[in-house]
Formats: structure tokens, C-alpha cells, sequence
């Protein structure tokens, strides 16, 4: 069967459902050139989530946020119209705002898990015991997710606490990528993935696959992950 | 409302394809949300009634600019933003933003809100106010547009 492009991005966003899916899945299973399209497109979309992730951990401007303040002091219950607004955002609501904003919303986007539970993206990553080298060790100890050039040779994902309590980074260039922890000597590598052909352009492309890697991170960390004032602590504590 | 303002200034500041302006088009959508709170009906979610309030207001502003982008495109400005906000983070807008404003305007707000915000195709549909279809078809030829951009697409191949 032909797989229109549409029906491709929607597989790869997790969109697709029942005998539609199927179809799908099992076309891509013969044919290795849509097992690349859909990892394009799921780097694609890790490369906009880290791209626009930053913005959400910003301080929200002071006049916008007055805005809504200013708001709420006018409609305090001695007001009267104050019943407009307490049905206006109820409490449950906030409630599913919250959470509908995770910290790190950006590894654990439902699209992207969902998208990932289907293992077309072999989980790879080997575990390996080496330590990163002293260029990338360099990177991982300096850069700040918040404040690195876009255009730096290694680019830090995220920083998170592993289970083990180790502070880990995810990272990403264009021969390689993976997660460092910090651990007494240095940073140890803890799965590394090798980059993706990289074509030299006037773009910079996503070199490894950073879906992979944010999947691999939820299943070793211990929570969210850091902000970036609580990355920029976590530096000044020489990652401890 | 208050909980959802980063991601709406996120979704601006991605429709904008700049900081400054982005935190304008936020503060209309929250002067309009307010004003017309009335109209949002309890039980549907408050974030795709503001999300569809920020693309309406967008749009028009886009509308009645006719095309002077270069306002509000500073292409050479460097998308050094935050500049004079001591504690505000540096956005870099880098290489991705770059291929984003080059985007149709409803590619990339089709791109945005999937792909970004994480909608599914049918509510970023509803919020942007057309068939589900339609917006499938942008968001393809939105993405094919940006992997082309970054160099993400992989050459001859027949799907």
C-alpha cells in the first residue's frame, strides 16, 4: 500500500489508531525508508521542544502577570462581581492546567511517549562505564541549558538527579550523544548514542536522535527536570 | 489564567518569532480573555479558548500589518532577547527560529501547536478554527518545509 506523507506524521505523532495503525505499522516494517522518515520526524519535533522548552521556564514578564494579579485584588469576594471570576478559573481547572504543564512538559510531552511506547526506534543506547572525554567533559561541566550558543558543538538537553542521586546531563552533538553523571573522577557515561550522518549545512541538524535520548532519561530520573536556576545552583556546586 | 502564561508566551513568542512582540500579543490576548470572559464556557478547556483568542488577535495584527514583517522580524537584531531583564534568561532563537518565521504563517502555527504545545491534531484543529484534514496537510508541508531548512530530510526517496 502507499503511505501518503500525511499519514506518516500522523503515525509519527502518535495520531493513528486501530486498523489505520496497523496499515501503518506494518508498511513501515517493510520498508526501511519510512523508519527513517519517522525518526526525521520525531527529531524534528525534539529539536522544536528544546528549541521552545526554555521559554516556559522563563519569569513570565511583570506587566502580564500584574495584569491577572490586578484582576484578582478587583474581584476579592468584598467585590461583586466576584463570583464571575472564582467560576472563571475553578479550582479543578487549575488542577488540569497544572498538570498539564509538567516542568520538564517537554521530555514527558504524551505525543512523544506515546510515540516512543511503539518501539520502531530501537531503544539503543549501551551501557558503558567509560568517561566522557576531556572536550565533552568540558561542556558538561560549563554549559547551561538556558545560556549555551545554539550553535555549540555539544548541546546540553536537560540536567536531572538519577535515581542513583547523581546529577546527570543529557547531551547531544554531532557524533554523538548521550547522558554523563557525575560521579566521583568525573563524568561517567551512561548511555551513549552514536549521531546520525551529519550533512554540513547551513543548518544545524539534530545530530543524535534527542527523542531516544529524553526517553532514556525518564526512565532514569528521579523527578523532574532542572530548571534553570536550579541548573545554574547545581553548576556553582560543581555538581555534586 | 496565571498558571498558563508560559505556555501562552511560549505559543506567542512562536507565532512572533520574537520576544518583545510576543509579550505584546500575550498582553491583547489577555486584555481580550478578560474582557470576554463571559463567553468562555465552564467545562471546556480554558487553555484552547486563549490559545484560539492569541491566533485570532495574531492573524489580524498580521492582516492589517500587510506584510511590513521587517517591524516585526528583526532579522539582524540577533534574537538576543531579555536584553535589560536582569534576572530574564537569554532566548537564543537561533537556527530553529530562524526556519520557523519562514514558515506561512498557518504551517507554523499548525507546527507550533502540535508539535510544541502537544495538541492533539483535533483540538489544534478546533483552535485554529479548521477541518482536521487541512491541518494534517499543514503540518506536513510545514515540517517537510523546516526538516528541508535544517538539513533533517534525507534525499530520493519515494514514499
Amino acid at each position: 500500500m502507499t503511505i501518503t506523507p500525511e499519514e506518516l506524521a500522523a503515525y509519527a505523532d502518535g495520531e493513528l489508531s486501530g486498523a489505520q495503525l496497523d496499515e501503518i505499522e506494518l508498511a513501515i516494517a517493510a520498508d526501511p525508508s519510512l523508519v527513517r522518515k519517522v525518526k526525521e520526524h520525531r527529531a524534528l519535533r525534539a529539536s522544536l521542544l528544546a528549541h521552545f522548552a526554555p521559554i516556559v521556564d522563563q519569569p513570565v514578564p511583570d506587566r502580564l502577570t500584574r495584569m491577572l494579579s490586578g484582576q484578582e485584588e478587583r474581584d476579592s469576594p468584598e467585590n461583586e462581581i466576584s463570583e464571575n471570576v472564582v467560576s472563571f478559573v475553578p479550582a479543578r481547572e487549575r488542577h488540569e492546567a497544572k498538570k498539564a504543564i509538567p516542568r520538564w512538559g517537554w521530555v514527558v510531552v504524551p505525543a512523544i511517549a506515546a510515540s516512543l511506547a511503539l518501539v520502531l526506534m530501537p531503544r539503543g543506547g549501551s551501557e558503558t562505564s567509560g568517561f566522557a572525554a576531556p572536550q565533552l567533559a568540558l561542556a558538561l561541566d560549563q554549559q547551561l541549558v538556558a545560556t549555551q550558543p545554539a550553535d555549540a558543538d555539544t548541546r546540553i538537553l536537560l540536567s536531572f538527579r538519577s535515581k542513583d542521586g547523581d546529577l546527570c546531563r543529557a547531551f547531544s552533538g554531532a557524533e554523538a550523544g548521550g547522558i554523563a553523571c557525575r560521579v566521583e573522577g568525573g563524568w561517567r557515561l551512561r548511555n551513549v548514542l552514536q549521531g546520525s550522518q551529519t550533512a554540513a549545512g547551513e543548518y544545524r541538524q539534530a545530530g543524535t536522535d534527542d527523542a531516544a535520548l529524553l526517553a532514556m532519561v525518564q526512565d532514569m530520573a528521579d523527578g523532574p527536570a532542572l530548571d534553570s536556576d536550579q541548573e545554574a545552583t547545581a553548576k556553582q556546586d560543581g555538581w555534586q | 489564567m496565571l498558571e498558563l502564561l508560559p505556555r501562552l508566551r511560549r505559543f506567542a513568542i512562536g507565532l512572533t518569532g520574537h520576544p518583545s512582540d510576543g509579550d505584546d500579543l500575550c498582553q491583547m490576548t489577555i486584555e481580550r480573555a478578560l474582557t470576554n470572559r463571559q463567553k468562555w464556557q465552564e467545562g471546556t478547556r480554558l487553555d484552547s479558548w486563549m490559545y484560539r483568542i492569541m491566533r485570532n488577535i495574531w492573524i489580524d495584527e498580521t492582516r492589517s500589518r500587510t506584510r511590513r514583517s521587517q517591524t516585526f522580524v528583526h532579522e539582524e537584531a540577533g534574537f538576543a532577547v531579555g536584553a535589560g531583564g536582569g534576572q530574564e534568561a537569554q532566548v537564543e532563537l537561533g537556527h530553529v527560529g530562524r526556519a520557523m518565521e519562514r514558515l506561512p504563517d498557518d504551517q507554523r502555527e499548525a507546527v507550533l501547536l502540535v508539535m510544541v504545545e502537544g495538541y492533539a491534531y483535533k483540538e489544534a484543529a478546533e483552535i485554529v478554527g479548521c477541518p482536521v484534514g487541512t491541518l494534517n496537510s499543514r503540518l506536513v508541508r510545514g515540517r517537510d518545509a523546516l526538516m528541508a531548512m535544517l538539513g533533517e530530510t534525507s534525499p530520493g526517496e519515494a514514499t
